[in-house]
């Protein structure tokens, strides 16, 4: 007997081969699922969709008093912690009066919340301490650093900087010119705040305006940093120095979509 | 509804009021600096702030646009001639000045409808409370006034009415 098939056996067989398949598919299960619906092993589970998360004026000002709540947060750490001691004493009372008023703005942003039907938010946000001041304060608080009371005040300088950067920011997102003038009007003490611990830094009359460390040519710590107010990343040397003298950098920044407080956050 | 970018033609009367008072902060700037007696470090810094102003008064003439007044306050300018020019007064009542502009725009960027202006504004007052700060770390003033933003602002609500 040959074994040899031919040309037609090929397309007979191959004919039988789709009708087959056709067949069995027709007559399979259907499990449930729709006629659309692509063949899988194992469960499918539902999908989980996100809340919906819209910029309204109520999240920014729950988002204003977050950041004020992080910076009433650091003060404390830094005043518990005695950080704030030889050279920068002076500044633990400068610290407790900031403290107050950060307090009072927070109070201020969540008052406005309410008024707008929301919910007051009374804690710190936690993606801006996560990502900036836990590791900030782990750097200083290294029991190689040789500058914690520098660095503590360097910090507490730089969440003044942005809270002041943060409320400015938002006049350009709210929608009521009301919320605007009151953002501004926190912004501005903020931004005062931020001028007294830059002169305790950098101080006198030379150290208003931008300059640099002559022997590092680093970037020194200012009272006026432009004529307009800037929305620029805040970069904070930090912790101990590395063999060139420079300190590990933390990047701050205003807080963006992925920080904002929304409605659905609690603390 | 989403805010306008332009300025209203209310924003305009208004933003005339803070380029009239910037123009003459700017120009009380020059009698205290005419008038001299400062460190030389004072006098570069007194001059950096007055450069600040025009600037500002600048970038308000970019939001003006045709309707810019572009004339200082008369107001503004003969209340405080006097006290900048004595040496005693002067660095207070430039601090004074500061917070002024800081309280009027401030108010200014409650009224403001459009957004460009509102943001302008607000990069404006925020370094100019910087400004008044500094003058409160000086050692002839006292550090308390570095804080102390209860000045009243320059604009009514009949001329923002108006």
């Amino acid at each position: 007997m040959s074994s040899q098939l031919s040309r037609r056996d090929l397309f007979r067989l191959g004919g039988i081969g789709i009708i087959s398949t056709t067949l069995l598919a027709a007559c399979s299960k259907n499990n449930g699922t729709s006629d659309n619906a692509i063949a899988s092993i194992g469960t499918i589970p539902p999908n989980t969709s996100l809340p919906t998360a819209e910029v309204t004026d109520v999240v920014l000002l729950r988002t204003a008093a977050s950041l004020e709540y992080a910076a009433i947060d650091l003060y404390s750490t830094l005043l518990d912690a005695g950080y704030l001691s030889g050279d920068f004493a002076a500044v633990a009372a400068i610290a407790r009066r900031f403290r107050d008023d950060h307090a009072a703005h927070a109070a201020s942003s969540n008052s406005l919340v309410l008024k707008l039907g929301g919910q007051a938010f009374e804690c710190a946000n936690s993606r801006f301490t996560s990502l900036a001041i836990t590791p900030a304060i782990a750097l200083i608080s290294t029991p190689e650093n040789p500058d914690v009371a520098l660095d503590a005040v360097t910090l507490a300088h730089a969440i003044e900087t942005v809270c002041a950067q943060m409320q400015q920011g938002f006049v350009g997102l709210y929608s009521d010119p009301v919320l605007r003038g009151a953002a501004i009007n926190v912004g501005q003490n903020n931004a005062r705040h931020a001028v007294i611990l830059a002169q305790m830094l950098n101080p006198g009359l030379s150290g208003v305006e931008p300059s640099t460390e002559p022997a590092t040519g680093v970037s020194k710590v200012f009272a006026v940093p432009s004529a307009f107010g800037g929305l620029a990343i805040v970069r904070v040397p930090l912790g101990p120095p590395n063999a060139e003298g420079v300190k590990t950098s933390i990047t701050m920044e205003t807080p963006s979509l992925n920080a904002l407080t929304y409605e659905f956050v609690s603390c | 509804m989403t805010p306008p970018k332009q300025p209203t033609e209310a924003d305009l009367v208004i933003l005339n009021e803070a380029q009239g008072a910037e123009l003459a902060v700017r120009d009380l700037y020059d009698a205290a600096l005419l008038v001299g007696g400062f460190s030389d470090v004072q006098t570069s810094v007194l001059i950096s702030f007055r450069n600040h102003h025009t600037a500002y008064a600048q970038a308000l003439n970019g939001v003006l646009g045709k309707s810019a007044v572009n004339m200082r306050s008369e107001t503004v300018y003969s209340a405080y001639r006097d006290q900048v020019r004595a040496s005693t007064t002067a660095l207070k009542t430039l601090q004074s000045l500061e917070n002024v502009l800081v309280a009027t725009h401030t108010a200014i960027v409650g009224l403001l409808v459009g957004l460009d202006a509102a943001n302008l504004m607000a990069s404006i007052l925020i370094v100019e409370a910087r400004l008044a700060a500094v003058y409160g770390t000086a050692p002839e003033l006292d550090l308390a006034s570095a804080l102390d933003d209860s000045a009243v602002s320059l604009v009514v609500a009949s001329s923002v009415e108006g």
